[in-house]
């Protein structure tokens, strides 16, 4: 075998503390060596072409390339060698930027790593396998889980350029918490009336597959070939005769016993109910641990008045798979609920607040209802306890955010936003009433967002104090609100009629759960990770699996509508080609050896070992042994560690390869 | 002993097993294995304290399954099996290699064997493996048979050895272990006669690359038992078969012995006891413990 | 060689999605930490095999590092979860047979964390700087030598040497 060595100054970069003449030189004598140069910058159109060049003249077999990380040149000097007439797998990357000529100072000491990092690329270079990269189909079709405004519009854009969307919604209806608010910052129009016209494009898309009250219960496979299997929860009501008239809705004798958490608990709803008016679809569900049917076995109003026969008491779950391509991840937020611990978690909550224990210390999301035109209180300012109308509200900000040591180290990044919005909502209804708002700082960089909360405190004579709460006590209807000023170094106390907390933001409760089912990673708060934090901030670090919207992190709706977008735009681009490659480095069973423990089988992350029928002349099975299907394989080599026997081997990293590096340490 | 016949013949006449794998008399204190294919034969099937062979080893090898196939149809292989040997079978059956329904557990009633051949039964002649032994009632048996007697109680031997060992240096440790591993003539009689080390090739077998030094010489005797030792981690069930079997008397329960106390404590795990958990090599818990790890 | 310019070798096997890319931060943010550890790149630290390090240990490493992404970060979601059950046998097994705790040592280290990358080599290289050479270990490889002289090593000093001719 002959082996060409290429070692690259970079510049100054390597070359700096890297004596490459001296490496070359050195690595003229390594056993296999055919030719060892060194160029000032090998990545260049002249280094690359000096490269190949060197291969056709001098025969080579395989090279090793002398140069900065294989992360970031690999690519180009295999697509070199190709053009040279050699495969792509028989070139090596010694790092002699990153881990060698940028880490270390002592250039004597440096130019002895770089040669022996040269030497056990060459050694590893010897034993490489020619390996033909692998194609596998797409298919085209996208999964989006979450029907919140980040899922509808990512449906959207895919569907309408063409392709077919599966949109997964656990609720009944598609909306997410945007149709719960009532006006929107920064321009404050009205919630529902921007958002119902997107749900019923959604509903009446030919390309859209829209399963509300469902969940995703398995994902397996692999980026452009993903099968998932979708828990479609029973609804009770058969979807195809139902007309979503409601009488069933208006007539179930259940009234006070659940409550509407569209409404964030502020009233009931029935046991046969549809979320919101506006819901889509437009179809109730029946809640089984309320209705009197399913306690009692009697009943049966809906069924009475039910013209299309639609209730089924016996409907069950059932599971749909999907061939997916890619999956676009729109789940959306929570509101920090701080009257509950967040169960193993460190946070320690705000009892001090009274929240839940006061009937009119209410969440950003509860006042979102209250203000809400249809809400409640049908847009009246009515607090919860006794429905009079507060004359002072004190909002408190970043309750649960920028708190290392009761809630989240994370800034939530909207509630300033909101409660601005909030008060403003307040004052403009209610013209004699106060409005005090506690704030840390106020951060409100956006388009028009500054100006927003200028509006707030200028305009509308919102009044803003710097200090956190301490405390809040009741008193004879009022609740007195203790804190500080900290402009003013002076303590301050507010006697309000209701309080609003602006809680933080916080990933959904299952959501680890889910990123565990789909594969993809989260960071220590639940919200799922990209890909890079600058230049990949749409993909996960899973293939064909892309985020959207406040499940990545807190987010406002534009932000959420754009990451959507984008997201769309990613799993188009998969789209764009029938096939798509893949490196081969895949497991391989040794047949012959394989002895059907099964282990390889237990230990892989994805599924990719199956088991194999070894049948004699007679077609009688005398064993059964391990057989990987390439497809799912992602090389990650877990199970060549983990066989006993060493009867399964990975392409491209298997382990004469890795003896050989031992070898030349 | 009647009753294990008298099965045992029931069991080949109505082709219920194609043979049983059993324990044969050779003289008052020594028995040897045997494979009974004739109801006839049956009688020759005896239990006591010296059945010291864990008989599941023979249910993987080619030739003993295919006894099993008679006229295109698959029998099950019945089998007289201590306690512990059952564990074997059920470690077995978790990794794939056999079949719960291939087999006919004749499960014993166990009160411990001998240290060896030719001695009498008493609390000094306990064999090591023994004394921690916890489970004298068979699991997992389709007919459970014998005698129920105590068991002598007497000190662990094998973990006394382990504290020890434990106390001394880390370089006098090394020179014990290489003096030990040093014997080893590599001989393989250890695997041979383990039930769990069933490999179609053994690692040392494998020779491109070469994973083990095959020749014997200390570097090549210490990765082999490091080897061993570590690929029956979390999945030795304790029989001792391997140390009794090893001709230059290598202490090799002191390293199974070893690794199977960090089983027990780091995942309280123990091989061989349940067909309804997972096995711990193989799975993994979220929450195991992360000290190791800088 | 004399104990006082003795350096230690020191093998780091690291998966190819966190901590080698954590090491390419920490050259790309120009971090220094010693030369005397070189890694080799897997694609995951559930596919390292615990006979690598034995090899190494041949191969006269006198200390050795297992690194990969952390618990739920895992490239390949839970390589990494069998890797920690795989090495804490092995650890304990090595320990008990007398190798010190410190001559192998594990960490995670992510692809932002250059830093820690550095941090963790440091301190391999300084714990195996403080034991001295594997004594005991050269003492198996060294008879392993006398017993076979023919074997062929590859070494470096020779090939320097002939450069140096040159
Ligand atoms: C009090 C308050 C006021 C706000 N006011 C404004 C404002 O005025 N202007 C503004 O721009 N932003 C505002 N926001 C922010 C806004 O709510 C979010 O930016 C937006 O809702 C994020 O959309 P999303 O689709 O990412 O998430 P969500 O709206 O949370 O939607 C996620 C959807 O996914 C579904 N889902 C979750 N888990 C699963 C699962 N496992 N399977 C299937 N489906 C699932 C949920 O049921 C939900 O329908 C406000 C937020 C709060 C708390
Ligand atoms: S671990 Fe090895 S022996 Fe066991 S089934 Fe897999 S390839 Fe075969
Ligand atoms: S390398 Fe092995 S464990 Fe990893 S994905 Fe492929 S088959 Fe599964
Ligand atoms: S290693 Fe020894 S004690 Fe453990 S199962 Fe095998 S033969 Fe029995
Ligand atoms: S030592 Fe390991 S590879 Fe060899 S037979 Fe036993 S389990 Fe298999
Ligand atoms: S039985 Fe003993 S001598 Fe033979 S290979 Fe095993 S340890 Fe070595």
């Amino acid at each position: 075998m002959k082996i060409g060595v290429f070692i690259c100054h970079c510049g100054e970069n390597i070359g700096r503390t890297v004596d490459c003449p001296r490496v070359s030189k050195a690595c003229q004598w390594l056993p296999g060596v055919e030719v060892s140069l060194d160029y000032k910058y090998m990545c260049s159109d002249p280094g690359q072409n000096m490269i190949k060049d060197e291969i056709r003249k001098k025969k080579l077999d395989a090279i090793v390339v002398g140069s900065c990380s294989p992360h970031m040149h690999e690519k180009t000097f295999r697509k070199a060698a190709v053009d040279a007439g050699i495969n792509p797998f028989l070139v090596e990357i010694a790092n002699l930027r990153e881990h060698c000529s940028w880490v270390h100072d002592d250039i004597d000491a440096a130019t002895d790593k770089a040669i022996d990092l040269v030497r056990m690329a060459v050694e590893k270079v010897k034993r490489n396998q020619p390996l033909t990269t692998i194609e596998v189909p797409v298919t085209k079709r996208t999964l989006v889980i979450g029907g919140g405004i980040a899922g509808i519009q990512a449906a959207l854009d895919v569907a309408n350029a063409g392709y077919e969307v599966v949109l997964v919604e656990k609720e009944p209806s598609i909306g997410g918490h945007m149709s719960q608010l009532s006006e929107t910052f920064p321009t404050l129009d009205c919630s529902q009336c921007i958002l119902t016209p997107r749900m019923v494009e959604v509903y009446q898309h030919p390309k859209i597959k829209l399963m509300t009250y469902s969940e995703v219960e398995k994902v397996e496979g692999f980026i452009g070939n993903f099968t998932v299997t979708i828990r479609k929860k029973a609804r009770h009501i058969d979807e195809s005769k139902c007309t979503g008239c409601g009488l069933c809705t208006t007539k179930c004798p259940v009234k006070k016993k659940a409550f509407n958490s569209f409404e964030e608990n502020l009233a009931y709803r029935p046991a046969v109910y549809v979320p919101f008016p506006q819901a889509v679809p437009n179809i109730p569900v029946i809640d089984e641990t309320v209705c009197t049917y399913y306690k009692t076995g009697k009943c049966q109003m809906c069924v009475k008045v039910c013209g299309r026969e639609a209730i089924s008491f016996d409907q069950q779950d059932t599971l749909v798979t999907e061939e997916i391509g890619a999956i676009i991840v729109a789940t959306g937020y929570k509101l920090y609920n701080i009257e509950k611990k967040p169960e193993g978690s460190m946070i320690k909550g705000y009892g001090e607040y009274g929240y839940g224990k006061y009937k009119d210390v209410v969440d950003g999301l509860q006042f979102e209802r209250i203000a809400s035109a249809s809400g409640p209180t049908s847009g009246e300012f009515k607090r919860p306890s006794d429905g009079k109308e507060p004359k002072k509200i004190v909002f408190i900000q970043c309750v649960g955010s920028r708190d290392d040591s009761k809630g989240f180290s994370y800034c939530s990044k909207i509630c300033c936003m909101y409660t601005a919005k909030h008060a403003m909502l307040y004052k403009h209804k209610v013209h004699d009433g106060e409005a005090y708002v506690f704030y840390m700082d106020i951060r409100s960089g956006g388009k028009m967002y500054e100006e927003f909360v200028r509006r707030a405190i200028e305009e509308d004579g919102v009044k803003y104090i710097r200090g956190r709460v301490s405390k809040i006590t009741e008193k004879n209807g009022k609740y007195i609100v203790k804190g500080e000023d900290t402009l003013a170094s002076m303590p301050i106390e507010i006697d309000a009629d209701m309080v609003v907390l602006a809680t933080a933001m916080i990933a959904q409760t299952e959501a680890s759960e889910l990123a565990q089912t789909i594969g993809i990673p989260y960071d220590k708060y639940g919200f799922y990770n990209e890909a890079h934090p600058k230049l990949r901030p749409i993909e996960s670090t899973t293939g064909g699996v892309f985020l959207a919207g406040a499940c990545q992190s807190p987010k406002d709706i534009p932000e959420s509508v754009a990451m959507a977008s984008a997201a769309a735009a990613k799993a188009m681009v998969l789209f764009g080609s029938d096939k798509l490659e893949r490196e081969p480095v895949v497991a391989k069973v040794n047949e012959l050896f394989c002895a059907g423990c099964f282990l390889c089988k237990k230990v892989c992350p994805y599924g990719a070992v199956e088991v194999k029928e070894m049948k004699d002349r007679n077609g009688v099975v005398y064993k059964e042994i391990a057989y990987v299907n390439e497809g799912l394989c992602q090389g990650c080599g877990t199970c060549t560690a983990s066989c006993p026997s060493k009867s399964i081997e990975l392409a491209g990293f298997n382990n004469e390869e890795v003896f050989a590096q031992i070898a030349a340490l | 002993m009647e009753e294990l016949k008298k099965l045992a013949k029931e069991l080949l006449e109505n082709k219920t097993v194609a043979a049983v794998i059993g324990y044969q008399q050779v003289d008052d204190k020594r028995t040897k294995p045997i494979i009974v294919t004739t109801p006839e034969d049956a009688s020759k099937l005896v239990f006591n304290e010296y059945c010291l062979n864990n008989l599941a080893v023979y249910l993987t090898k080619a030739r003993i399954k295919n006894l099993a196939k008679q006229n295109g149809t698959t029998l099950k292989l019945g089998i007289v099996a201590k306690p512990c040997d059952i564990h074997a079978i059920v470690a077995l059956i978790q990794e794939s290699q056999l079949k719960r329904e291939d087999v006919y557990i004749i499960g014993m009633n166990c009160h411990g064997v001998v240290k060896d051949y030719g001695m009498d039964f008493s609390g000094e002649t306990l064999a090591t493996k023994c004394t921690p032994c916890d489970s004298h009632k068979p699991l997992y048996s389709d007919s459970n048979l014998g005698e129920v007697k105590d068991t002598p109680k007497v000190s662990d031997e094998v973990l006394e050895k382990i504290q020890a060992v434990e106390k001394m240096s880390h370089k006098e440790r090394f020179e014990y272990f290489k003096k030990e591993f040093d014997k080893c003539i590599k001989c393989y009689a250890c695997r041979a006669a383990c039930p769990l080390c069933y490999c179609q090739r053994c690692i040392t077998d494998k020779t491109v690359p070469r994973w083990v030094e095959s020749s014997p010489h200390s570097r090549g005797n210490f990765s082999w038992n490091v080897v061993r030792a570590f690929h029956l981690s979390g999945r030795c069930i304790g029989c001792g078969e391997c140390e009794r079997a090893c001709p230059m008397d290598i202490p090799l329960s002191l390293l199974n012995r070893r690794m199977t106390e960090t089983a027990k404590q780091a995942f309280a795990y123990v091989s061989g006891r349940s067909l309804d958990t997972p096995t711990l090599v193989g799975s993994y818990d979220v929450k195991d413990s992360d000290e190791l790890f800088m | 060689m004399s104990d006082k310019n003795w350096e230690p070798k020191i093998v780091a096997f690291v998966c190819n999605w966190c901590t080698y890319t954590g090491a390419d931060l920490a050259g790309t943010s120009r971090l220094k930490y010693p030369t005397n550890v070189k890694l080799i790149r897997v694609m995951c630290s559930g596919g390292i095999d615990p006979v690598f390090i034995l090899k190494a240990f041949e191969r006269g490493a006198d200390g050795i590092l297992v690194s990969g992404c952390h618990p739920n970060d895992c490239h390949y979601n839970a390589g990494n979860f069998h890797a920690r059950r795989r090495w804490t046998f092995f650890d304990e097994l090595l320990e008990y047979l007398g190798v010190e705790k410190g001559r192998l040592q594990f960490s995670w280290v992510s692809a932002s964390e250059g830093k820690k990358f550095v941090d963790v080599v440091s301190k391999v290289v300084n714990d195996v700087k403080e034991m001295g050479p594997f004594k005991s270990y050269d003492e198996l490889n060294s008879e392993f030598m006398t017993k076979f002289p023919d074997m062929p090593e590859i070494d470096k000093n020779m090939i320097i040497k002939e450069e140096e001719a040159v």
